[in-house]
């Protein structure tokens, strides 16, 4: 009996690590990539570089434009702040929004949930056009601000749906309790129930962090100034139609993958408990 | 009524409780017709004269040549037109571009065999002809754009600089209609008095906004209403459709009592509404009116920066294949087709994957574990425009690790992306790599709830793994797993990245799903925005509908 499951153990080792080195063959290549000489890719399957160099880094750290302005630190900070101020705008909009959702039974709350789920379904990329026309009217385009709009409202659906769930598996009593001894509602939403939901926070504001980080599109269709540019639309840039730099490219994903990895990793243990009980009351 | 003497009682059987919500329809109404009625006259007028002018070009001087960016030519004229409707002079200045590929070419203009001795008079006949078209720009100062096709070469004529005039706004006709409905309001018995007044105020403003003209050329109506607004087509009449609709609409609501009751509801619901107040004007500013707008464009037609309402044409264009046999990539059959089979493969690969490695690492007794699920997450991690651009290289024909690894195995490698089926799996692959995390956490955490007591009792009754699987774990994992099955597959639906970056379409656009499908027609084929627009209702539709069904699985699952 103890032999057997010792054997099945091993088994179970020896496949999760043969399907976790395949998973991450990829990001490997890329890594090499990102560290070996010249911009096409070599005819091999070794994950390690043969030469090892940081001109990619350099180049795209060091690259500036016209004016000779640095712009991989301007659009870092772009990137950071749009990040930064999606996630705050985004798990306020969410989370007061979720928890009336959760706690209130008012006119209009049926149709309300069921619109965050309708809206998912809309295509993101063809509310573009309308977008840019709003966008443009409210003298928003190339600008950070409007991005930040953006990204913050379409990250909402998600998170309500996921916050609601996290609530709804927090006991009203306790709320009861705070009442009783003369909390507010909003004392009661702000000191009660939303230190108690710190896994589905958590996750939460992941989701809003990387949808704001790694977003490309309207963020390449929005701005049009390399100043203004966020990490993704850079990078982009380095295997557009025009370039095939796909050792800068390297360089620059390995950089921008950086920070979500490491949140990712700090918030990995909240991930399994905030998505499930969102996900088990629906 | 009528049969009251005093002309004031009716003043006493006013019920007065609808008078606050008349006078707000009223005021309301009146605010957005101004606003309407001053921006579409004042282009109204600015299109009118130029139709005016142009067929009557009094005087034309060519005012010399300039260099401008990207070395195209352009030639100024100036043009003095009499524009009969108000038989006043207008002097617009005409800058004439020729083609930049072929900057030396001189204008000649030519429309069906005929020779034009000014541009103007082409421009005139091509624009009665509806060969050419025009566009305003709202720039600073406005300038209108007439572009014709010309032995291959798109013209622009642009003119700028149009001495306008802007339309006089028709006070006589706002206070027209404004006396009609407040008649109407006094004089209608209670059950149709909101509907009717409603119904009067946001026809006779519809009309003016839409610049329709209330009566003939010259009659005493028309200098009531002094509107020089001649008969116009294009977007205004759904603009005059939208404004009748809404007001009729709130007469229908009022009528039934739904206004009231929406009120006091507002009122008991204070602090709910405050809470989702905030995400909810976001919503509607930035997610909900893009959402109607691209609903209406559906109804469209775009072409060099017009839209035309051309009704349902986009649709039935779409649903009966556009005139393409089934087999095409452009049919809409096919595509959808494309799209079911990308959803069903990748949420059944994402989920079995997932599963599996979440029941793997369920097992107590496996140490490290969390080390694996950090890795494992990284899929999910990576941005997914990175991940698509780095699977592309891996797919790479010639220095792709795949064909490597298939050259070393001895089979050989493929060109990926030029038939379909390898198009598809290499979008496929890729989409899984993506995805497989989701589902591997979900259902971890999913695994997590379940009680070990259940399959220790199950281990005691002498129940198999599998029988252990089937019938504790799948029945319990169900409620978790289901919402994220009908979100992961919402999101491989729409996923649009993955296509659009590794195989782009490739070959011909057969492996495009209907989101790529729908931004190639708007941003690759020619700007059809409207068709693109049709092309998004109907993937809601489909999804709507996939959603209906879901949702009626999970309840007849709650029951079982």
């Amino acid at each position: 009996m103890q032999g057997s499951s010792s054997f099945k153990i091993i088994i179970k080792h020896l496949f999760l690590i043969i399907f976790t080195l395949a998973t991450l063959y990829p990001v490997m290549m890329v890594i090499r990539k990102s560290f070996s000489p010249g911009n096409t890719f070599q005819r091999s399957l070794n994950p390690i570089p043969e030469k090892v160099t940081l001109q990619h880094y350099e180049d795209v750290i060091t690259k500036t434009d016209s004016s000779g302005r640095f712009l991989f630190f301007r659009q870092l900070l772009n990137s950071i702040v749009v990040a930064l101020v999606t996630t705050i705008i985004g798990l306020f909009l969410a989370s007061t929004a979720a928890y009336a959702f959760s706690r209130f039974r008012f006119a209009g709350r049926g149709i309300g949930l069921n619109m965050f789920l309708i809206v998912q379904m809309f295509p993101a990329t063809l509310l573009m056009i309308p977008l840019y026309v709003i966008m443009d009217k409210l003298n928003l385009l190339n600008s950070i601000a409007g991005l930040v709009l953006v990204y913050s409202t379409t990250a909402i659906p998600f998170c309500v749906w996921m916050l609601k769930g996290y609530f709804d598996t927090i006991p009203r009593e306790i709320e009861e309790a705070a009442w009783i001894d003369g909390a507010t509602r909003f004392g009661m939403f702000w000191r009660v129930v939303l230190p108690l939901s710190k896994p589905a926070l958590a996750v939460t504001a992941l989701f809003s962090f990387m949808t704001a980080w790694n977003e490309y599109i309207l963020a390449e269709t929005f701005l049009n100034e390399e100043t203004a540019y966020t990490l993704p639309v850079m990078l982009q840039h380095y295997v557009g139609s025009y370039s095939t730099s796909w050792g800068k490219f390297a360089a620059g994903s390995v950089m921008v993958s950086l920070p979500v990895m490491f949140i990712f990793y700090i918030l990995q243990k909240n991930l399994v408990s905030g998505l499930t009980a969102g996900g088990v009351k629906g | 009524m009528s049969k009251n003497k005093n002309p004031f009682t009716f003043l006493m059987k006013t019920n007065f409780k609808s008078l606050p919500l008349f006078i707000v329809c009223l005021v309301i109404l009146l605010i957005a017709s101004l606003v309407v009625v001053l921006r579409v006259q004042k282009r109204t007028v600015q299109r009118e004269i130029y139709h005016q002018g142009i067929k009557q070009i009094l005087q034309i001087n060519s005012a010399g040549t300039d260099n401008i960016k990207n070395k195209s030519v352009k030639k100024f004229f100036k043009l003095k037109a009499h524009n009969k409707y108000n038989d006043k002079l207008y002097n617009f200045e005409f800058i004439v571009g020729f083609d930049r590929s072929n900057p030396n070419q001189e204008f000649k203009g030519q429309l069906q065999g005929k020779k034009y001795s000014s541009l103007h008079d082409l421009a005139a006949q091509a624009l009665a002809e509806k060969k050419a078209v025009m566009q305003l720009n709202r720039g600073n100062p406005p300038h209108t754009v007439i572009s014709l096709p010309l032995e291959d070469n798109q013209v622009g004529i642009v003119v700028k600089n149009i001495t306008t005039r802007t339309a006089p706004t028709p006070w006589l006709g706002i206070i027209l209609i404004i006396m009609l409905a407040v008649a109407a309001f006094f004089l209608t018995p209670e059950p149709w008095k909101i509907i009717v007044t409603n119904s009067i105020g946001a026809l006779g403003f519809g009309m003016l906004a839409s610049g329709y003209r209330l009566a003939p050329h010259g009659s005493l109506l028309e200098i009531l209403g002094n509107s020089p607004v001649g008969f116009t087509r294009g977007i205004f009449p759904p603009i005059w459709l939208i404004t009748s609709l809404f007001f009729i609409g709130t007469g229908i609501l009022y009528q039934r009592g739904k206004i009231d009751k929406l009120i006091t509801t507002i009122k008991s619901n204070r602090i709910a509404y405050t809470y989702v107040l905030p995400a909810m004007l976001g919503m509607g500013l930035l997610v909900l009116l893009p959402f109607a707008i691209g609903l209406g464009l559906g109804f469209f037609n775009h072409c060099n920066g017009e839209f035309q309402f051309i009704g349902i044409d986009n649709f039935v264009d779409i649903l009966s294949g556009g005139g393409t046999s089934l087999g095409n990539p452009l049919n809409f059959y096919f595509t959808l087709g494309v799209t079911l089979l990308w959803t069903l493969l990748n949420v059944f690969l994402h989920v079995s994957i997932g599963l599996s490695l979440a029941l793997i690492l369920k097992d107590p007794l496996l140490k490290m574990k969390s080390v694996y699920r950090v890795l494992l997450i990284i899929p999910w991690a990576m941005p997914n425009y990175i991940t698509a651009l780095m699977w592309k290289g891996m797919f790479q024909q010639q220095y792709g690790a795949i064909n490597i690894i298939l050259d070393n195995i001895g089979i050989g490698g493929i060109s990926w992306f030029s038939t379909f089926w390898p198009a598809f799996m290499a979008n496929v692959i890729t989409n899984t790599w993506l995805g497989f995390p989701f589902m591997m956490v979900v259902s971890l955490g999913a695994l997590q709830s379940i009680p070990s007591s259940l399959y220790e009792a199950a281990e005691v009754d002498g129940a198999s793994k599998w029988q252990q699987f089937r019938n504790i774990t799948l029945p319990l994992l169900r409620p978790a797993l289901f919402p994220a099955i009908v979100l992961g597959s919402i999101w491989t639906f729409n996923m649009f990245n993955i296509i659009y970056l590794v195989s782009g379409g490739e070959p011909g656009g057969s492996t495009d799903i209907l989101i790529t499908e729908a931004y190639q027609w708007a941003f690759k084929r020619g700007e059809r925005y409207g068709l693109a627009a049709a092309y998004a209702i109907l993937i809601f539709v489909v999804l709507i509908i996939y959603t209906r069904i879901t949702n009626k699985l999970t309840k007849a699952a709650e029951d079982m």
